[in-house]
Formats: structure tokens, sequence, C-alpha cells
């Protein structure tokens, strides 16, 4: 299958010229050197830049502010991913249930993903509004709280609060996925057990979950990769506070490289990142080879 | 139930009994099920519904309580009162931005995903799973080693600096979703173009990418969608007002000017979304099915 590269060398080295550009000089490059920046104190405000070694990485490690900020990164992350990944299959579950009028509730459910991130947060911080939010006096009617919470303004409530705005965007996303995956599996296979007497829970336990885990996990994968790299509501509503209590990752290394201009320890924190990143390929892909095999 | 009621089938009496109560439980299973759908959907699209609400309320009302759903004295104000010169620059740098960025991207990808669906290249996986790794780079490690050359260049404060900003970080999803869908279609056309004599480029350009039109819009939708949503390249390869794009614009400047102001807050957010829910509105069955394509096989 496919054409030998040796029939058409020049037509070849054309079509490849363009993206080969741009990611060498734009992504390969600068991954390179930034990493070379993390062993200086290099920084825009002073001219020149010189070999510190290993100091960067071990004031960072030393620091307790880092561990700080990636314990916040995991946890905001996470909880938004499986917030939204099992929102997600559940709607998608819902929606191919035989209910009517299906096409109109998933465009409508659709219309989340649409919602520019900048909008997210200039929107989350009006529900979230402490005397005139939405979200206070909707919880307040349903008497879950009795006073308002002072979401921007408490480590946990602004924890959550970042999270739910995170999860909300991306239900729609892992809807659209588990609802191509969950069409594609054979009716006759749910039927039978089905006839056989399955419950529903035991036809997603035993027939519909071990088909759909592989897609759930990539798709999950793929938004929690998102979620690393998105800083938008944290910019606008927090800057990362209350006290670094919504200090991610990509935040913490934006300000430290363009607030504080430290492009030395902000290319440390960036290959950090990027060692951790690597580690978690790793792993899974380790695991993904080992359940191939089995 | 249905086979009980079978077997039992020769005394008739527990037979119609038991589909009545078949008949209901599959109505109840029904009406709950679509009761929960509704349920869902409204929690889902509460936000939208309060944006578009407060949007068209005067300042006084926004305030109200208990909360008012359907505004009571509905204006335009918060949407005309924003027509002002900065605001409609943003807009203008966003879509410059997005749409060089969409047909970079899409072109330098389109090819890049024909070679590497057609040929047999050494270290094809390998090049892919590049491009798929590099999907998760951190971002801000990139930007500083950018930001170094741009300055260089003199490409700070320019739309070519952010164009390829938002090419770089899009260009390995362009060559993932091309690359699954060339790999769709039959090689036989592109053979018999060849034994006709066409050229490898005519091929290419006037028979393989006309057919791809699906996956090359539903690409260059995802490109301009994420060059509107883009930030950090925003704040931080600008620094003069007015070449800002929308969402550094914004939380730069009018975050501050509108303290409280929350109508006109949403009026503005309101507008910022319009043209992505036109685009996907318009757009839907192209993006859908171009996405899927790549999603399901890949």
């Amino acid at each position: 299958m496919g054409f030998s590269p040796r029939q058409a060398p020049v037509f070849l080295a054309a079509i490849f010229a363009p993206s080969i550009l741009l990611v060498g000089l734009f992504i390969v490059y600068p991954v390179v050197n930034s990493v070379g920046l993390a062993f200086t104190d290099a920084s825009p405000l002073s001219s020149g830049r010189s070999f510190v070694g290993l100091e960067n990485f071990v004031y960072l490690l030393e620091d307790g502010e880092f561990w700080e900020v990636l314990w916040n990164t995991v946890f905001i992350v996470g909880a938004a991913t499986i917030i939204a990944t099992a929102c997600g299959y559940g709607l998608a579950t819902l929606l191919i249930s035989g209910i009517r009028a299906a096409a109109i509730f998933r465009a409508a459910i659709f219309q989340v993903w649409v919602v520019p991130w900048i909008v997210i947060a200039i929107l989350w911080g009006w529900l979230f509004s402490q005397d005139y939010g939405l979200v206070n006096y909707l919880l307040m009617q349903v008497g879950l709280i009795e006073t308002p919470v002072k979401w921007m303004f408490d480590q946990k409530a602004s924890q959550w609060a970042i999270i739910s705005g995170y999860a909300w965007r991306a239900i729609p996303f892992i809807m659209v996925i588990c609802l191509a995956a969950l069409q594609g599996i054979p009716s006759e296979l749910v039927e039978s057990a089905a006839i056989d007497g399955a419950s529903f829970l035991q036809r997603q336990r035993y027939v519909i979950l071990p088909l759909m885990q592989n897609i759930i996990l990539v798709a999950a994968l793929l938004q929690a990769v998102r979620f690393f790299q998105e800083m938008t509501m944290i910019f606008v509503l927090t800057q990362g506070g209350p006290v670094n209590a919504t200090m991610v990752l990509s935040l913490y290394t934006y300000k430290t490289a363009f607030e504080d201009w430290d492009f030395g320890l902000a290319s440390a924190i960036g290959t950090v990142w990027l060692i951790l990143l690597m580690a978690f390929a790793l792993l899974y892909v380790r695991v993904a080879l080992r359940r191939n095999l089995a | 139930m249905n086979a009980e009621a079978l077997r039992t089938g020769s005394k008739p009496l527990p037979r119609r009994r038991s589909e009545v109560v078949y008949r209901l439980s599959r109505l109840a299973t029904s009406i709950s099920l679509h009761a929960l759908v509704v349920a869902s959907l409204a929690i889902l699209l509460l936000p939208i519904v309060w944006m578009l609400s407060t949007s068209f309320k005067p300042l006084a009302d926004v305030f109200s309580y208990p909360p008012q759903f359907i505004p009571r004295n509905p204006t335009v104000e918060s949407y005309t009162t924003q027509f002002t010169g900065l605001l409609g620059r943003y807009f203008l740098n966003s879509v410059i931005v997005g749409l060089l960025s969409a047909i970079l991207a899409t072109g330098a990808g389109a090819l890049a995903a024909y070679g590497l669906s057609r040929y047999r290249l050494p270290g094809r996986n390998a090049i892919l799973m590049f491009f798929m790794a590099s999907l998760a780079f951190p971002i801000p490690l990139l930007m500083i080693s950018m930001y170094l050359m741009f300055v260089q260049l003199g490409l700070l404060n320019t739309y070519i600096g952010l164009v390829i900003g938002h090419t770089v970080i899009t260009l390995p999803v362009c060559v993932w979703l091309l690359k699954n869908f060339f790999d769709q279609l039959p090689v036989e056309v592109e053979e018999a173009a060849f034994v006709d004599g066409a050229s490898r480029a005519y091929t290419l350009f006037r028979i393989v990418l006309p057919m791809a039109r699906p996956a090359l819009g539903a690409s260059a939708i995802f490109v301009f969608v994420t060059s509107w949503n883009e930030l950090l390249f925003g704040l931080t390869f600008v620094s003069s007002t007015s070449m800002r794009p929308l969402p550094a614009g914004i939380s730069m400047s009018f975050l501050t000017e509108f303290e409280g102001a929350w109508s006109e807050m949403m009026a503005l957010s309101v507008m910022v979304s319009l043209p992505i829910f036109l685009l996907f509105t318009v757009f839907q069955r192209t993006f859908m099915s171009g996405v899927t394509a790549g999603a399901v096989k890949g």
C-alpha cells in the first residue's frame, strides 16, 4: 500500500517543506532552546546570560510553591476531566436510549462547546458573583447553603468554581465522541444481553463499558491535555489566587516568564512539565501495550 | 417479561395483565428518560440563558431580587453602547489572525497529511507520534524562545507573529485529521489519473484536494476557533493595545472598565460568541462528518 517515495522525491520535498519549516523553526527549535535556557539565568531585562547548572531546578524542587502548583493542577484538571467524562458519557447513553428528538437535544447541548473561553471566564464571574450571582441564589433556594459563598475569596470554593467551568465546557466534546462510538456498537449484542435478562446496569457493566473503555480513555486524555494548557478562566477570574489556590502549571510558567521576566526559572518549570508529560506518555503506552497483548 | 407471557400463553388472563404491566413500565421508563434529558439540558444551558437574559436588561434590573429570567424591561442598550472603535478593532484583529492561521495551518497540514497518507516514508509512524505528542507540549515553554526569536525578527506587535503562533499549535491536529481522511480515500482514483498522464501536483490539487473539501473545512474551522479562543500569544507577543486580538484585548482593557456593569459584560460576551456560533451552525454537518471520520478511525 502507498507509493514509493523514490518515484517523486521533488514532489515530496515540496509538499513537506511548509510543515517542516514551521515545525522545525517554531516547535522543535524553541523547545530545545528553552530546555537549554533552563540551565541559565536568562532574562530579557539583562543583556548577558550565564550558565548556572542545575540551580533553577534545585530552587524549584526545594520551593514549596512549585509542589503546591503541581498538586493544584492535578486536582483541578483531574476533577474537571472526571466530571466531564462521567456527564458526557451519561448524556450520550441517554440520547441513544431511543428518546424522541434526540438530534435536537444533541444540537442544543453542542452549543456549550461553541462558547469561547474568554466568555466562560466573564460569564462565570457573573454566575459566581458573591452578592447577586445566580449560583449562590439557586444554592440558597434549594437549601444547600445558608449564607452566600465567597466563591473567589475562598480557596476550596474558587477551585470548584474553576472546575465547574472547565467541566461544563468539555461535556459536549466527550458526549459527541461517546455518541459516535455507542452508535458503532452492534445492537444485537445489547439486545441479546437484554433478552438473557441482563438489567440496564448489568448491560452497561458487562457489555457496553468493556467495548467503550478505550475510546472513553482516549477522549478523557485528550481533554485533560487541553485542560493542562488552558488558563483563560483562571487568568481573568482569580489570577491564580486566593493564596495560590487556583495557580496551575500553565499560569505559573507564564507569570514567571512574562511577569517576573525570569526566563531561566520559567524554562526550568516548563522542562519539568515536559519530563512529567513524557513519563506519563511512556506509562500510558506501556499499559496500552500490555492490555493489547493480554 | 415477554418470554414469560409467551410461555403462559395458554391462560389468557395473566397474559393480558402482564402485557398491560409491560406497556405501563415501558411508558414510565420513557417518561422518566425524557424528564432526565430535559432536566440535564436545562442545567447545561442555564449559563447561556442567563448570559442572554442579563444582556437585554437595563442595569437597574440586573441586580433585582429574586432574579428575572425573562427581562421585564428588555433593551438593547448594552449592545449599542459598545460599538466603539476599540472593540471593532479587536474583532478585526481576531478575524484577520484567525483566517490567515486557518489558511496556513490547513494548507501546510493538508500537503504533509497527503504525503504521510500516500507514501511509504521511513519513520512515518514516528512522525505521526511526534505530531500527536506535540499537542501536549507546554505552550509557555515554547513561547519563551519564540518571544526571543520574535524580538530579533521584529515580529512582536504584528499579525504575522500571532499567525505563526496559532498555526504551530494547531498544525498537529490538522495533519492528524486530514491524514485520517486521506486514508479513507480510495487510492485507485490517483492511480487512474497517473495512468492518464496527470502529474503528481495536478492530481493532488485538481483531484484529491477538491474531494477533501469536508475535511479541509473541518480543519479550517478548528484552527479558526482555536485562534479565536487563544489568550496567551495575544498577551505576550502584542503590547500595543490596537493590535490585540479579542481575548487579550478584553482581559486587558474591558474587564476593569466595565467592573460590575454586568449587562454590558454579557452583551460583550454574546457578541464574542456569535461568530463562532454562526460558523458552527452553518457548517455543522461539514464539521461533524470531518471530525468524526478522523476521531473514530484514529
